[in-house]
């Protein structure tokens, strides 16, 4: 076996899946977003067309924008900061802490169907339960899913819910983690903080990355939940970009129109992971690049 | 490591509060399940079903043929499964343990893929399965799968890039090929990660809607994620038996992970000195 | 030996696919198609799935006698409650002859996404359950030389009306299957506890507004009547129409119509029964919270008539409020309707006629409304007040052409009205009327 090849076999097939199920349908869609297209008409070509109304008629791009990265803004790191929290609560020496491991995992096998319809119920502002029980501790709750103020809480909420994945995904990461660093680390000296501090959070820098990463991506494209949940609403303070490129496709029916707000997203997001990227090489540490390796 | 006491139960109590903001929905969601609908829509709420109505479950199982569903979704589970374990621990190594020409811009490309919107790729990819004969199979779901999927691989690399680079060179002196240092060395450090994998796999798919919905078209091709949507028509949802399908259908990957994470924790310790 | 044996299957299956990723494609599916199609081939060799599914047996086993039988796709966008009878209704047509076989599909209410991306890949079903025409009609078979062939009175025997709504310019893409008017709802109950009388037909809005305030104040936490945060304005147009208004004149122009005089009290009429407390918003369009006892009165088509005799709920029904005079109701109409790329429109055509026709009506009498006259005359449809209110309300709503229809970029401007609607109704907002419509003029000039 020719070693120089050898890289490119282990990859070979993942770019043999690409080749053919990614990049047609992508660089179809890339050449539609130059088209009007009605779903049930003919393809017409307009060109930069979809792109200039976009940008210049059409205030809802920018406002959907606007709630997306926002919602981003406040929804990654909470996310990241509660599953982080959460691993390492679940890696404590305690009796029955395997319970509590399946417990908080469980919320993520739900899916998105039930999720809206209870999360629907105890949200409800004039019926829902929170507000019930809120009601007998003499507490007026406040009106989730109706005013625009506490609608976005109200998703963030929801979707919080599903933290489990990312939980599983760093306490999987710290177990990986050598005993001897802590044992080592305590000889010295070096309280749970430090250790914490010291080498938890370098040892697991990878998996961060790996975790802002996605769920960046994850939250710029949320759909699911506002689609089940809020329908955009109330008065589309949910009405997330998610939101925008699939009701301009699968409501109104403008594909091209559709596929050009897809690639802006496209590029935004690209752009943002790229930065992240970047900035990886300082903050991130691979044991694999100890010696010698040269930087991803 | 030891703790203290009053350490203990600080962390015992904020296990505890958290755990009720998890459970609460889905109590939530089991006990209505048992309830009538009118129960369920009643104010103030009611926590507990007047009766417990057990075969609320059966006519919901019933209702459609989700004896077939199952088994449409356990084989997509499995095989999608599987192909994801082999092609993203091949792919990940591949990116985590070499240098080769492009392999940045390969990779960027890869990440790339995570950030495209379905929507717009959606009617171009039915195209192209329709030429393949996929659509209305469960191909379309199965197939992909085994080249791999962005996240996974991604993740895979994440945790190969933790592991030092002495491991392999050592392997080499003794004179093993890439493929013996792979699956003889690598495959089993990675096996708390490839754990990981399979449970987030089998979740995704176990759940997935949007694939499913759009590739299939006969009922007896569906799977329970459909099976259960279809209990939400455009006039009317019937909440009682989608409250009792998902119960049901959270059960399996609550299994899975029981089973799992016994490996997820002991894997790792030891297998890297 | 677990161990071993995971290492063995890794290593096996990639062999496979390094060696040979062409092949290892068509290996896949293959060992797939036996287990994935086992009702189809109906072979004797897979065991396992022939386990899980004895009831796929029999229905397939007629296919064995015929030669290439022509099939035909047919989507559905019912809930599984009514599907298990129409599935049977299908098996039926199946049965009853043997060129044609009917395979049935099931969306829910992600009905549209799918028939849209089946339209846009050129692979939408042949016949296809359909109510929004102009978003869909340049993708629908034009049925109406079809209709010709069956001769005049196979058209006359269906309401006029309902073909009005399966039109479009005057061409018929889609035959009639069921409908609904809207109606007034209202718990006996909660009247009776509050000591009030029940709503009738020629309840005007005044009426319903202080038997509202009375059931509200007879019963604890109950609200009198309630409507949607955000209307669907297709639905809402009806109440403009009662007042002699409407969204858009003949030629689809909103500017003078939507903000006339008239459509504006309708507007303002709705806020003020909010404002004053006697009705509520719902999240919803308003069913779960009259099924749980929490609201007296709400207006809704027939489809909460299921979900209210199952739950046991003690309601009447009465024609819809007016302004003085007869009010009007909206059609909410399913055609059925056969796809433009259809290869087997004949077929296509046998379906669709026997799943609108009379025997068909028949069968669906107890969860759907029948569109044929002779059939409401024979089974004496209009006996049953429960029923016959629909048809009233029908008789009252004819010569009423929807915006929908009218307005070429309906889709966006209902997604703008939906939001002046929310702005108007929302406790949260409840902006002025003139206000939010004058924001829609000005976007759609």
């Amino acid at each position: 076996m020719n070693r120089k090849y050898t890289p490119y076999l282990f990859i070979s097939p993942w770019v043999i899946g690409f080749l053919a199920f990614t990049m047609g349908p992508l660089l179809l869609s890339l050449g539609m977003s130059f088209f009007d297209w009605s779903i049930t008409g003919t393809p017409e070509f307009i060109g930069a067309g979809n792109y200039i109304k976009m940008f210049t008629k059409d205030p809802q791009f920018y406002k959907s924008l606007a709630i997306t990265i926002r919602f981003a803004l406040i929804f990654v790191p909470l996310n990241m900061v509660v599953a982080l929290i959460l691993a390492m609560l679940i890696t404590q020496p305690i009796k029955g802490v395997k319970i509590f491991r399946t417990i908080f995992y469980v919320p993520a096998v739900v899916s998105g169907v039930a999720i809206s319809i209870i999360w629907g119920w105890l949200l409800d502002s004039n019926y829902g339960i929170i507000n019930y029980l809120l009601s007998l501790l003499g507490i007026q709750g406040p009106k989730w899913l109706v005013d625009p103020k506490w609608a976005i809480f109200a998703i963030i909420f929801a979707s919080a819910w599903g933290v489990g994945t990312m939980m599983l995904i760093f306490y999987t990461a710290i177990k990986s983690i050598p005993p001897s660093l802590y044992e080592a680390a305590a000889l010295d000296g070096a309280g749970p903080i430090r250790q914490f501090f010291f080498i938890t959070i370098p040892m697991i820098t990878p998996t961060i990355l790996f975790n802002l990463i996605t769920s960046l991506i994850g939250a710029l494209q949320q759909l699911t939940l506002v689609l089940l949940l809020t329908n955009g609403g109330p008065l589309r303070s949910t009405y997330f970009y998610g939101m925008y490129v699939y009701n301009n496709a699968f409501k109104h029916h403008k594909l091209g129109y559709a596929s050009a707000n897809a690639w802006i997203m496209f590029v935004v997001i690209l752009l943002l992971t790229a930065l992240v990227f970047r900035s990886s090489s300082a903050w991130v540490f691979y044991e694999a690049e100890k010696k010698g390796g040269k930087k991803a | 490591m030891k703790t203290s006491k009053a350490y203990k139960i600080v962390i015992v109590a904020v296990l505890v509060l958290i755990a009720v903001y998890f459970m609460f929905p889905l109590f939530w969601m089991v006990m209505t399940a048992f309830k009538t609908e009118a129960e369920a829509q009643s104010y103030p709420p009611a926590f507990f079903p007047q009766v417990w109505r057990f075969f609320n479950f059966l006519d919901a199982w019933t209702a459609q043929d989700f004896n077939q569903y199952l088994w449409n979704t356990i084989l997509v589970t499995v095989l999608t499964t599987l192909g994801q374990l082999i092609s993203c621990s091949l792919v990940a190594y591949g990116f985590a343990r070499f240098e080769f020409k492009g392999k940045t811009a390969l990779f960027m490309i890869l990440l790339s893929t995570m950030m495209i919107p379905w929507d717009v790729t959606m009617i171009p990819l039915y195209m192209e399965f329709k030429l393949l004969g996929w659509i209305n199979s469960l191909k379309a779901l199965i197939i992909p799968a085994f080249f791999g999927s962005a996240y996974y691989i991604f993740l895979l690399r994440q945790f190969l890039m933790g592991i030092p680079k002495d491991l392999e060179e050592a392997a080499r002196i003794d004179g093993a090929n890439q493929f013996q240092i792979y699956y003889k060395i690598f495959v089993p450090i990675m096996k708390p990660a490839l754990f990981l994998v399979a449970i987030l796999n089998v979740l995704t798919v176990w759940n997935d809607y949007l694939g499913p919905l759009i590739f299939l078209q006969d009922r007896s091709k569906f799977t329970l994620a459909l099976g259960l949507a279809a209990f939400k028509g455009v006039h009317s949802t019937q909440i009682i038996p989608i409250m009792c399908i998902t119960t049901l259908m959270i059960i399996p990957p609550i299994i899975l992970f029981i089973i799992a994470q016994k490996y997820i924790i002991e894997g790792t310790s030891g297998a890297i000195k | 030996m677990k161990k071993s044996k995971i290492f063995m299957s890794l290593l096996l299956s990639m062999m496979l696919l390094l060696t040979a990723c062409g092949s290892q494609t068509t290996k896949t599916p293959a060992k797939e198609e036996q287990t994935a199609k086992p009702a189809e081939k109906q072979t004797e060799k897979t065991e396992e799935p022939k386990k899980e599914e004895p009831k796929k047996e029999e229905p397939k086993k007629e296919t064995q006698t015929g030669t290439a039988k022509v099939k035909i796709r047919f989507a559905s966008w019912d809930d599984s409650e009514s599907l298990t009878e129409q599935q049977k209704l299908v098996d039926q047509f199946n049965q009853s002859q043997d060129a044609i076989e009917v395979v049935m599909e099931a969306y829910g209410d992600n009905y549209d996404t799918k028939i849209a991306a089946g339209m846009g890949s050129k692979d939408a079903p042949d016949v296809m359950y359909m109510w929004n025409y102009p978003a869909y009609y340049k993708g629908l078979e034009n049925l109406n030389p079809f209709i010709e062939k069956e001769g005049a009175n196979y058209k006359n025997n269906f309401y006029e009306t309902l073909w009005e709504y399966n039109s479009m310019n005057g061409e018929v893409y889609g035959i009639p299957v069921g409908y609904t008017t809207h109606v007034l709802y209202y718990n006996k109950d909660l009247f009776d506890k509050a000591g009030v009388a029940y709503p009738t037909d020629d309840w005007s809005w005044e009426d319903l507004k202080a038997a509202a305030k009375k059931v509200k104040e007879g019963n604890e936490g109950v609200a009198g009547f309630s409507f949607s945060r955000k209307p669907d304005p297709y639905d809402f147009e009806m109440y403009l129409w009662s007042n002699g208004a409407a969204y858009s004149n003949e030629k689809g122009e909103l500017n003078g119509s939507i903000n006339d005089e008239k459509s504006m009290a309708v507007f303002k009429m709705f806020q003020d029964m909010e404002k004053e407390g006697i009705a509520i918003t719902t999240e919803g369009g308003g069913t779960n919270e009259v099924l749980g006892g929490k609201v007296a009165m709400y207006i809704n088509g027939a489809w909460s008539i299921g979900r209210f005799n199952e739950a046991g709920l003690n309601y009447g029904m009465v024609k819809i409020p007016g302004f003085g005079k007869p009010s009007v109701s909206i059609l909410s109409s399913s055609g059925l309707s056969m796809s433009k790329d259809s290869a087997n429109k004949d077929a296509a055509w046998e379906f669709i006629k026997f799943w609108t026709g009379k025997e068909m009506n028949k069968a669906r009498l107890s969860y759907e409304l029948p569109v044929l006259k002779d059939v409401v005359a024979e089974e004496k449809v209009t006996a049953d007040p429960g029923k016959k209110v629909f048809f009233d309300m029908l008789e009252q709503s004819a010569g009423y052409t929807p915006s929908f229809f009218k307005i070429e970029n309906w889709s966006e401007i209902s997604e703008s009205l939906e939001l002046a609607f929310e702005e108007m109704y929302n406790e949260s907002s409840l902006r002025a009327p003139e206000e939010a419509i004058n924001d829609i003029i000005s976007m759609f000039p």
